[in-house]
């Protein structure tokens, strides 16, 4: 079992009227991508801007680097931001903004630390362009660059695909990989599980301030899987029927008498045939299958009917 | 520290506003003195026009409204405000000691700037006092370091209350609005008031506004310790007021 590298216990943030966080528990290991997914008003960048060191919580823990940060602030140090929007002067250009950063941090080689950050995120190093005549996109690639400037072990995200073009969306996901595989850590929320899950390792699901599932990715695809249900008597019966007349491959026994088949490209009723032809009797056969964004529908409790 | 500091030195000096503020102040400053030589004045029975710089400088600051705390107070709000607004902060306020280091580094910056509004004060009236009057005198080199020092020290303590004001209003038009009306001596007329009707008590005068606006013999070892005292006093109250303020604040 790896380090728990962020570790929050029963944190919570009570603004005047307004719970936005509720007794949220999880712990997150180092080298973990981990998928905080909530809808509008979830309490996501509450949260966030709790475990950044820019909110503190009405109570609760937050233990960074296995220090609990209420003894010392300087845990936070080691975290790189991109919360909400992106904090930049609107009057400067993106090198100009980082460069100010940079001073701030006392940053030796300034120049060749931001141009290569700036070409990190796709940006152009010459652009002189202020930031206030940015396009989205182009903010929230620099706001990337703004997280990354005092190399953290930490990378929080909030929303970073925010106003990115779909070349833009996997451009970042291309990035957070990448950064993961040098070892940080990253927090990134989103109120898409789809893609989130493209990325993380563990998802948690935010509602209503409340932290109401933790899943890994295994766990997550599991839920999420499309798959066909078999029930009959013996498995092990079945199992060479549906190899030789249907040539599914793809298959798990769960059980003596259950079959999942993940072959997409049957039908039930095929299913259903070859066996009974075989004189294998099908208790049921039921077609397991929901979208990441239907699970996280049901979960949070928001689904509506659909007539589909 | 010193390195918050240097970012925002960099950005004060990047900083046009700043330029044209003193700038507007300068060209204000001289036409003032080119219309009191159109209607000559006088004050405490010396004509404006034969005043020296000391005089002069204590008749222009003692003038509600006060021109150099209006300019004072715009830029405070200006220079917090222009950051907070955009969440600059958010890059450097997780660093170790940043909350309050970034404090006490704006407060020094409003020192910088307050002694380059006070030095381009000196330099306008001079010019314009030249050209108009005819009259260049400094009269006692002494009283006028010493009010030039009292009134840097006032002046940056004035600054520090505004800028404790932007923090905690964190919206710009309340605190300009907030700042102007302190320039105006608004809370000093009031208590001044209330005092001469209820009173011979005489807290009023140890007001910030009330010192900076009043005329003071600085050769009278009393009126320097006044003067230093409310400065010294502001300063120190109202720094730690920010920091301890920034200190325990819910950023965006
Ligand atoms: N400073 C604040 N003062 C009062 N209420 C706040 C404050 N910040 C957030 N809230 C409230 O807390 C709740 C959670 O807000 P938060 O911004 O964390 O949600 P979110 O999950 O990030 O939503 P979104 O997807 O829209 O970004 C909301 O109801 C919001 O109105
Ligand atoms: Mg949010």
């Amino acid at each position: 079992m790896s380090q728990a590298i962020i570790e929050v216990n029963q944190l919570t943030k009570q603004f005047k009227a307004k719970t936005a966080v509720h007794k949220a528990d999880f712990k997150i290991a180092k080298g973990e991508i981990f998928g905080l997914i909530g809808q509008n008003g979830a309490g996501k960048s509450t949260l966030l801007k709790m475990i950044g060191g820019l909110m503190y919580p009405s109570s609760g823990e937050i233990h960074l680097f296995n220090h609990a940060v209420s003894d010392n602030h300087a845990y936070f140090e080691r975290m790189g931001l991109l919360i909400e929007d992106a904090g930049l002067l609107p009057h400067y250009s993106a090198y100009e903004n980082l460069d100010l950063i940079a001073i701030s941090y006392g940053l030796k080689g300034r120049k060749k630390h931001i141009n290569e950050l700036l070409k990190l995120v796709g940006l152009d190093e010459s652009n002189k362009t202020k930031v206030k005549n940015y396009s989205m996109g182009m903010k929230q690639r620099l706001g990337i660059a703004v997280a990354l400037m005092g190399s953290p072990d930490v990378l929080i995200l909030d929303e970073p695909i925010n106003g990115l073009d779909p070349q833009g969306i996997s451009e970042v996901r291309k990035l957070i990989l990448q950064l993961n595989k040098t070892g940080m850590t990253i927090i990134i929320s989103s109120h898409i599980l789809e893609e989130l899950s493209k990325v993380a390792t563990k998802y948690a699901i935010l509602h209503e301030g409340e932290v109401i599932e933790i899943n890994s990715k295994e766990e997550l695809q599991l839920k999420c899987e499309e798959r066909i249900e078999v029930e009959v008597d013996e498995a092990r019966m079945a199992i060479p029927i549906l190899e030789e007349q249907l040539n599914i491959k793809n298959y798990k026994v769960i059980s003596d008498g259950t079959v999942y088949v993940y072959d997409t490209h049957i039908e039930n009723h095929q299913i259903t045939k070859v066996l009974v032809e075989n004189g294998i009797s099908v208790h049921s056969i039921l077609k397991h299958k929901q979208s990441l964004e239907q699970y996280f529908l049901k979960r949070t409790g928001s689904e509506v009917d659909s007539h589909d | 520290m010193i390195n918050l500091f240097k970012m925002d030195l960099h950005r004060f000096k990047n900083n046009r506003i700043m330029y044209l503020l003193l700038f507007i102040y300068a060209a204000f400053q001289i036409f003032g003195i080119f219309m009191m030589s159109q209607y000559p004045v006088e004050q405490g029975g010396i004509p404006v026009s034969a005043m020296n710089a000391s005089e002069f400088i204590q008749s222009v600051l003692s003038q509600t409204p006060s021109w150099v705390l209006m300019y004072v107070a715009v830029f405070s709000v200006y220079f917090y405000m222009s950051e907070y607004n955009t969440g600059f902060y958010k890059n450097y306020i997780s660093m170790k000691n940043a909350r309050m280091y970034s404090v006490l580094s704006k407060i020094l910056i409003l020192g910088l700037f307050v002694l380059l509004m006070l030095t381009t004060m000196v330099i306008a009236d001079l010019i314009g006092r030249s050209i108009f009057f005819g009259n260049t005198a400094i009269g006692d080199v002494g009283f006028f370091i010493k009010l030039l020092v009292g009134q840097f020290l006032l002046h940056w303590a004035f600054s520090i209350v505004v800028l404790c004001i932007a923090m905690i209003t964190k919206n710009l038009i309340a605190s300009l609005v907030i700042g102007l009306v302190l320039g105006l001596n608004v809370p000093g007329m009031i208590v001044g008031a209330v005092e001469s009707l209820i009173s011979d008590l005489n807290v009023s005068s140890y007001l910030l506004v009330n010192t900076i606006t009043s005329i003071k013999d600085l050769n009278n070892m009393g009126d320097v310790i006044h003067v230093a005292g409310v400065a010294v006093i502001f300063i120190l109250l109202f720094s730690f007021i920010a920091v301890r303020y920034k200190l325990k604040e819910d950023l965006k």
